[in-house]
């Protein structure tokens, strides 16, 4: 370590020195900027990526994808054919911008352009390869005007191309290969999830999709489809049509996250299952789950990264729907191999892993007590507490049951005696749970559970588990505190006041003129 | 009054027009001056809607205070009013105004009744008191005067280290590669993950405040820090006193802050940094 240290401030006046020749040529290729770039890296890369670049760092078993290992030199967001090196734009793309959807964060922010050169100069000195000629990006022309026709036409090729075959036909990353899927190192891999083009490792514009497409993700199953181009199977407009069906499959902007999720206020009658298409009229809310990393065992590589909340009340009854990604109906053989995989590359530091495949999960919880509107304090968002508890409504996929009940901590809970009002529907379908819960605003006994009432926020919180991801009741994905609001119609008395006071507005004004015209008659005449 | 026929002297030295023009400029420069101070490197923060309008109401009391200073100015500012109110040819501008005022009153009533939703305001204390005393696994600990007792044995550079793998096997998720609070996880969580890199946190703090907050967690904060919202854990249940002892050491060194130091406590050499 301190002979490192050495060197590194050995070299630092030569550094200086040679500042003014790197101003006048291209910054690689100089052995001072990866000397810098190697200082750069023991601080902020090396923890992850390792000391060797293999991507054995210490963090590196608390993520999924794991760290890149630099010593293959092979890299999935490139703008070269596949099996080239990628150029160094490319390196100094994924440093500035991070990847989406994975532990790697962009260091714009935090490292200056020539640290973030100097740190790639280190980078690429971890393979050999490197020292070749400059490898060259493909051309890859300009995207046609997006049209409906087009996007279906992208919808038959991805169907020709076979994308389905991991992606799935609704792109939830549902194919039938998913559970298979492995990178060149033997880590367990997820098709991407079409639907969430904010997680797309390389971006989740039409030119970035286009890019992966033609370039492949190298290292991974993605294969590049630029010899299917040269084959003449499709052509380059065809492929850039695939780009555009693939875009639309994710809502138009990145959904942004709202505290207040607003129950819709139903006149007809409530739907009766989450396929009900009355749920139609009720806009869905984006709500991200992260890993429930806070308390024994923690679970740093969770599959359940977000689910669409919908709501709808009639006064006397609250509907929940929920819709969520999930690549697999756990538990299912089939998905073994995925569970070997996910464990062999997570640390146990909490204890043993779980080697059995569990049921999929699904917990809303809500405060025992409902807080006052000028009372802040609500009970511990993961679990409740013996002093302040949750109210609890947990649905598990196999059996398809539910139960309600209270929560006095993390994994502590009681269910609630004799019938339950909560009931529940659950359809699984093409790598989409879809669950809707239902309970009447005031339950049978007040006593055991809240009573909802209209027109004031109730705090919600939300709990996902994948069986086939080896998670349980503790390890899973989990959420702060939202708050649900059952809207009222809006009272008429609101349109009444702003009338009156367009009304008061325009005869105060009125008077003013006429006032100002009499006297001003008055002092010309 | 230095009445000219044809209605209004050239308007940039019309008082009525300099009156606009100063409320406009006093606006640009509340809304959107102060708060942009920061990119020429002044410490600058957007001014709330509240205080916008406070210091709109000062600067109009300047504009009239200016505009009535002599009468002959009063009377040359009030002349267009008068004008658009009284003058046949100013009609259309007139009725223009008597459309438009009230339908804006209109719109500023609506907006206000409107019935909004919002989620109760959690206020929070960020940095509360820390208690005298804690117990840390059974041992009990005073918080005032405690000292990280690793700055004193050892090598440093191997706290830094010890520090640095216990960071990223626990903290990373959270508080980022970047220690700005900004992980992977962070957007899960409400209050987000502390920024450590931010100069109003650790740099303001001893370490035994640190070490408090690491081994306590979100439910060890006293009622004001909102507990119930808190995603810390409560590191004492996975991380032994001296890891918690060596990630405050990297936290340091990573950030390049220095800690707080407990003054009066301090006597001769003082400890830390390098």
């Amino acid at each position: 370590m301190s002979a490192t240290g050495r060197r590194v401030g050995g070299s630092a006046g030569r550094v200086s020195l040679m500042a003014l020749g790197i101003l006048a040529f291209p910054a690689s290729g100089f052995a001072q900027d990866a000397q810098r770039g190697k200082a750069i890296y023991e601080k902020w890369c090396l923890e992850c990526h390792g000391e060797t670049g293999e991507g054995d760092g210490a963090g590196a078993k608390f993520m999924l994808p794991p760290p890149r290992n630099f010593t293959q030199a092979v890299y999935q967001i490139r703008t070269t054919a596949s099996g080239e090196l990628p150029t160094d734009a490319d390196l100094e793309q994924v440093v500035a911008e991070g990847m989406p959807g994975t532990a790697m964060p962009e260091w714009k922010s935090k490292l200056s352009d020539g640290e973030r050169k100097d740190v790639i100069a280190y980078i690429k000195k971890f393979s050999t390869f490197f020292e070749g000629p400059a490898p060259k990006p493909l051309d890859f022309g300009k995207a046609p005007s997006s049209s409906a026709e087009g996007i279906a036409e992208g919808r038959k090729t991805y169907e020709k191309l076979e994308c389905f075959k991991c992606h799935g036909m609704k792109g939830r990353g549902e194919g039938k290969s998913s559970p298979t899927l492995k990178d060149d190192l033997g880590f367990a891999i997820r098709a991407a999830d079409l639907t969430e083009n904010w997680t797309f490792n390389g971006g989740g514009t039409v030119e970035d999709i286009y890019r992966r497409m033609r370039t492949g993700l190298d290292g991974t199953p993605m294969p590049s489809f630029s010899d299917v181009l040269d084959a003449k199977i499709i052509t380059e407009e065809q492929l850039w049509r695939v780009a555009q069906y693939v875009r639309s499959l994710s809502p138009e902007k990145t959904p942004e996250v709202k505290e207040v999720i607003r129950a819709h206020p139903m006149t007809g009658k409530l739907p009766s299952g989450p396929t009900d298409s009355a749920w139609a009229a009720v806009e869905p809310q984006w709500i991200p789950l992260v890993g429930q990393i806070i308390q024994k065992p923690r679970w740093f590589m969770p599959n359940v990264d977000g689910v669409w909340v919908q709501a709808a009340h009639d006064d006397q009854t609250l509907a929940v729907k929920l819709s969520w990604d999930d690549r697999s109906q756990s538990p299912n053989p089939v998905w073994d191999e995925w569970l070997a995989r996910v464990m062999k590359g997570a640390s146990d530091i909490d204890g043993p892993l779980p080697t059995k495949q569990g049921p999929d999960r699904f917990w809303l919880q809500f405060p025992k007590q409902i807080p006052g509107l000028d009372d802040m304090e609500r009970p511990y968002f993961l679990g409740g507490s013996t002093r302040k508890p949750v109210y609890l409504w947990r649905w598990a996929s196999s059996p398809d049951a539910s139960e309600e009940g209270t929560g006095t901590g993390f994994g502590q809970f009681t269910a609630r005696p004799g019938s339950a009002d909560v009931t529940h529907a659950a359809v699984y379908d093409q790598g989409q749970w879809q669950l809707q819960f239902t309970r009447p605003l005031v339950p049978t006994d007040t006593t055991a559970a809240p009573a909802f009432t209209v027109g004031r926020p109730i705090p919600i919180a939300f709990f996902a588990s994948d069986g086939s991801n080896g998670e349980t009741e503790l390890r899973g994905s989990v959420s702060a505190w939202y708050a649900i609001y059952l809207d009222v119609p809006t009272p008429p008395t609101v349109y009444v006041a702003p009338v009156v006071a367009v009304l008061l507005t325009a005869g105060l004004c009125f008077m003013v003129v006429w006032r100002a015209q009499q006297r001003g008659h008055s002092t010309r005449g | 009054m230095s009445a000219n026929r044809s209605g209004f002297r050239l308007w940039p030295r019309h008082p009525f027009w300099q009156a606009v023009a100063l409320a406009f400029v006093a606006y640009l420069i509340f809304d959107w001056g102060i708060p942009a101070l920061r990119y020429v490197g002044i410490p600058s923060a957007p001014v709330p809607n509240s205080v916008l309008a406070e210091f709109m109401f000062i600067a109009l009391i300047g504009i009239l205070i200016y505009v009535s200073e002599n009468d002959a100015r009063w009377d040359e500012f009030k002349q267009p009013i008068q004008a658009t109110l009284v003058d046949e040819d100013k009609r259309w501008v007139r009725n223009g105004f008597l459309l438009l005022v009230p339908l804006v009153v209109g719109l500023f009533t609506f907006q206000a009744t409107r019935p909004k939703v919002q989620a109760p305001i959690q206020l929070r204390s960020i940095h509360p008191a820390p208690p005298a005393s804690i117990t840390f696994r059974g041992k009990t600990m005073q918080v005032a005067g405690l000292e990280n007792p690793l700055r004193k044995e050892g090598n440093l550079a191997d706290h830094v280290k010890e520090g640095r793998r216990v960071y990223y096997q626990n903290c990373l998720p959270c508080h980022g590669d970047r220690i700005d609070g900004q992980g992977h996880f962070g957007h899960g969580f409400s209050p987000t993950p502390l920024a450590l890199d931010d100069p109003g946190n650790i740099a303001q703090l001893t370490e035994s405040f640190v070490f408090w907050r690491i081994a306590k967690g979100g439910p060890g904060l006293p009622k004001e820090g909102t507990p119930w919202n808190s995603a810390m854990p409560v590191w004492e249940d996975f991380l032994t006193e001296n890891e918690i002892w060596a990630v405050i050491i990297f936290l340091y060194d990573q950030s390049g802050f220095q800690p707080r130091r407990w003054e009066e406590a301090t006597e001769g050499a003082p400890q830390g940094g390098e």
